[in-house]
Order: structure tokens, then sequence, then C-alpha cells
């Protein structure tokens, strides 16, 4: 599953945000997910690929910019 | 001191009868028990217990997915409870012109977020895992419910939990009319929830040998206070959640009054963690008769503690007769948890609730399945079947908990000031 398919399900599943929301442009803080929402979608994404986050990360604010993160992990995790 | 008169302006719960309130009311009138056969499927060994649910309870439609996935089932219950009697008192979710600031919440819950504690040492010990969601600390801490409470109804005074075992709701409301009694705020949302389901809680109270035993067809009537033949207690979940406010509040904004809280002591035994006292609970029911400025000659009913242990029934029995007389026909008394369940942190709101109802539609609930009652129970006026049309004015209920902590709360119907 690419990375936007997973933040797709996650806040559709969990906070019912409607999936034609869920665009790259889209700011995180707009769709209701506050930072407590953010930490879990992290601990999914940890958990769903095996990896590990660094503490200091950036949290990303719009649904790009934690798409390219999470695209970015991945691609680190697997070289 | 100039004191404020407290008027009891909404209630609500999450019923586990799946209705309305007046529905639940109805239904402890008729003696129907919410009990039920509970079977916990879990490793290593499967429990099934008598047990009170709420299965209609759909968390998801009453407070929306995002609010309702950021916490525990006690939390939810709980504001779902307060949602309801919010409502009932006809306010606002969101503040109008009303300032809020002075507006708070006390809570009552034994457990707070255990089953969230739990899911988590499942995922850690049982499935092997390293780590646990994040929202673990928010689902499980205790101050949980009266946190979201006051965030979603923008209530900006105290907002606190008192855990004092099964009396902690009933302390949380005695708390919360004191607040508004002495004017330092003219609404206070008040209540409690509790989920016991959790295994670990479960198999520790079956271990205590306390819990009232049954199967499909016995359940129902697992739960018999003051019987001869009692066997112990009947665990339950739920939430339920009083307003408190200002009578001058109350009358200038039009709100329905379902009744006056008078009064409100609380002691401990200082004797034993377990064994209850009578003297403990004198004083706690002499406390509170000061406090609310009544004779014993006033209260006309007691919904009590009850819960149906062996050890239990007869020392409330005798706490009552101490202060009440034996052999005089009042006050009325009922042990509703025959019906409810004990709700351990939410059975005093709950049985508030029953006592503010007896005295607002004239009509006290049974204590169900008291077909023999024990000659150590003797000696008070029990109430066996429902009793309507009569005249009462005054009532009290009645919290003991674990621990030794004593509660007892005192309300008049409201067109007796």
């Amino acid at each position: 599953m690419d990375s936007l398919s997973l933040i797709r399900e996650f806040l559709q599943g969990r906070l019912g945000v409607e999936p034609e929301k869920i665009v790259p442009g889209a700011f995180l803080d707009e769709l209701g997910v506050d930072s407590l929402m953010v930490l879990e979608l992290m601990f999914e994404f940890e958990d769903r690929f095996g990896v590990t986050l660094a503490k200091d990360l950036k949290t990303p604010r719009t649904i790009g910019e934690m798409a390219s993160l999470m695209d970015r992990l991945r691609s680190e995790e697997q070289s | 001191m100039n004191r404020c008169r407290v008027a009891i302006t909404g209630l609500g719960l999450v019923s586990p009868f799946g209705n309305s309130l007046a529905d639940f009311f109805q239904r402890l009138l008729n003696g129907e028990s919410a009990v039920r056969l509970l079977r916990l499927d879990d490793p290593p060994r499967a429990l099934a217990i008598p047990f009170v649910s709420c299965p209609g309870f759909a968390a998801e439609t009453v407070l929306g997915k995002a609010l309702a996935g950021t916490m525990d089932r006690f939390a939810q219950l709980g504001t779902a409870a307060a949602f309801a009697a919010w409502d009932d008192a006809g306010l606002g979710r969101r503040p109008g012109a009303e300032n809020r600031e002075r507006w708070g919440v006390t809570w009552g819950t034994a457990l707070g977020g255990t089953l969230a504690y739990e899911k988590g040492y499942r995922e850690l010990w049982q499935k092997g895992r390293e780590r646990i969601s994040p929202l673990s600390v928010i689902l499980g801490m205790n101050n949980a419910a009266n946190a979201h409470i006051s965030i979603q109804l923008a209530l900006g005074g105290v907002s606190m939990s008192y855990t004092v075992a099964c009396a902690s709701s009933s302390i949380a409301i005695g708390e919360a009319f004191r607040r508004v009694r002495s004017g330092e705020a003219p609404i206070m949302l008040t209540g409690g929830s509790d989920v016991p389901q959790a295994y670990g809680v479960a198999r520790a109270w079956e271990a205590l040998r306390v819990l009232a035993s049954g199967d499909e067809t016995t359940s129902a009537t697992a739960c018999r206070p003051f019987s001869a033949d009692r066997s112990g207690l009947v665990l339950g979940e739920g939430g339920a959640a009083l307003v408190l406010e200002d009578w001058e509040h109350a009358t200038a904004r039009g709100a329905r009054i379902h009744g006056e809280m008078l009064g409100y002591g609380t002691t401990c035994d200082h004797a034993h963690l377990v064994r209850p006292e009578v003297d403990g609970q004198t004083r706690a029911l002499r406390a509170t008769l000061v406090d609310a400025a009544l004779n014993p000659d006033d209260v006309d009913y007691i919904n009590a503690h009850g819960t149906a242990t062996v050890e239990g029934d007869p020392v409330e029995v005798d706490a009552i007769r101490a202060i009440f007389g034996s052999g005089r026909k009042k006050p009325a008394l009922s042990g509703t948890k025959s019906m409810h369940g004990h709700l351990l942190g939410a059975a005093g709101a709950m049985e508030a609730i029953v006592t503010i109802l007896a005295l607002r539609e004239q009509a006290l609930p049974p204590t169900a399945h008291l077909d023999r009652i024990d000659p150590a129970c003797a000696g008070v006026d029990h109430v066996t079947s429902a009793r309507c049309g009569g005249s009462l004015r005054t009532a009290l209920s009645n919290s003991f908990a674990f621990g030794g902590s004593n509660a007892v709360l005192a309300f008049r119907t409201a067109a007796s000031g």
C-alpha cells in the first residue's frame, strides 16, 4: 500500500474524514487531525512498515508532507 | 453564611435497558432486572458471570467517530450520560451569551480506563509486541471522562474525578453540591461511569468471593439484597450524570427543576478495608441529616447501598435502625442494585437519579427478588413491590465503599421548598 492510501484508510477509519478531502494540499488540522492523532498515525505507520521514526522528527502540516515523509522513510529502510 | 439552594435541573444515563430515562425508571418500578449472563472467553480460562451491560450503547453514534476514538469505554459512557443530562437541562453544548468560566465537573470512577491498560498489557505480554499505542495514555487516565466533558461543554471551572470505590460518584455529587451551595459554581455537571468487565478486574472480584453466581436462566435474579438467600453482588457497566444548579439561576432561565438537593455527609469507618462498620455509616447518615437540616422523621425513602453481600446488608440495616428506629413505618427502603447491578464508581450517580425520580414521580421502586427477608435485615420498611401515589417529600441515597468511605445524599421534591 502506498503512503497516501494508508493515510486515507487511517483518517477515514478513525476520524470519519471523507476520502475526497484527503488530498496532498489539505492541512491536517483542518481535517481534525490534532497532534495526538498524528502520533497515533505515526505509530500505525511504524507498525505497518516496520520502521522506527526519529523522536525529533518535524511534525508534518499537510497530507502531502506526511505522505512524502513516509515515502522517504520507507525508501531509506529498503535501501 | 449565605447559601444557595441547589436545584437538580438535568438527569441523564446510559440505560442498560437501551431506552430513555423514563423507560428505565418504569422498568425499575416493574421490578425488571437488567442482569444477564456475561461470557468472557479470554485466555487462560473463560469466565461467565451475571453482569449488567449496555449492549445498545453505540458510542460512535452518540459521540461521533473522532471523539469516541479518543476515549476508553468508561469515558464514552460518562460523556454520553453527561450529554443526556446537559440536553435534559436545556443547556447548549456550546456556550451562548452566558459565561461558563465558573461552571465545572466533578466525576466519580473507581476503575477509570482499566480496559485501555488491559488492552495494552495484552499487546505486550500475550501478543509479544514491543510497543503500544500512544493514545493509551489519554484513554487510560482516570480523569479522562471529566476532562472530555469539560472540553465538550466548554466548562472553565473545576474539572476533577473522585476515586472512592463504590462511593465515588456519590462523593462527586456531594462535592459538586457544596460548590453550588457555596456560590462558587452556578452550575456543576456531576456523576460517574465505570466498566468493571476488564478481564483482570472481573477475575479479581470473583476471587474475593463476593460475586453472585448465575447461569443463563438464573442470572436475572442473581442479585438479591436483604434476602435470606442472597449470595453476593452483580457488577455492571454504566454512566449516569446530573446537572446541579443554583436555584435562582435555574428559575431565572426557566429551567425544569426535577428536585432539590438538600445535603451531603461523608465519613470513614477507619476500621477495616472491606468489612463495613455500623458506626461509620450511622455517622454519615446523621451528618447528612444535620447538613440538610432534617429530622429523621422527615425522611420518607432511602435508596440503600444494598449490594446483596452476606456481610454488608445487615450492617446497613443496623445503621438505618440506629438513626430511624425500628418498627416504624418510615422511611421506606429499597435496594435497586437488584435490577441495575452494582456500577461501582457510577453506582451512586445512578441511584441518586433513581431517588430523585422516585420523589418526582411519587413512586418507589422495589428491591427485586425479595421474597424472604433475612431476619438480620428485618426491622425496616422494605419495599418489595412498587408503591405509587404516596406523599413523598424527602429521600436519602446511601453509598458505602470498600475502604470504609461512606457517603449519603439528601434530596427533596421540587415543590416542597
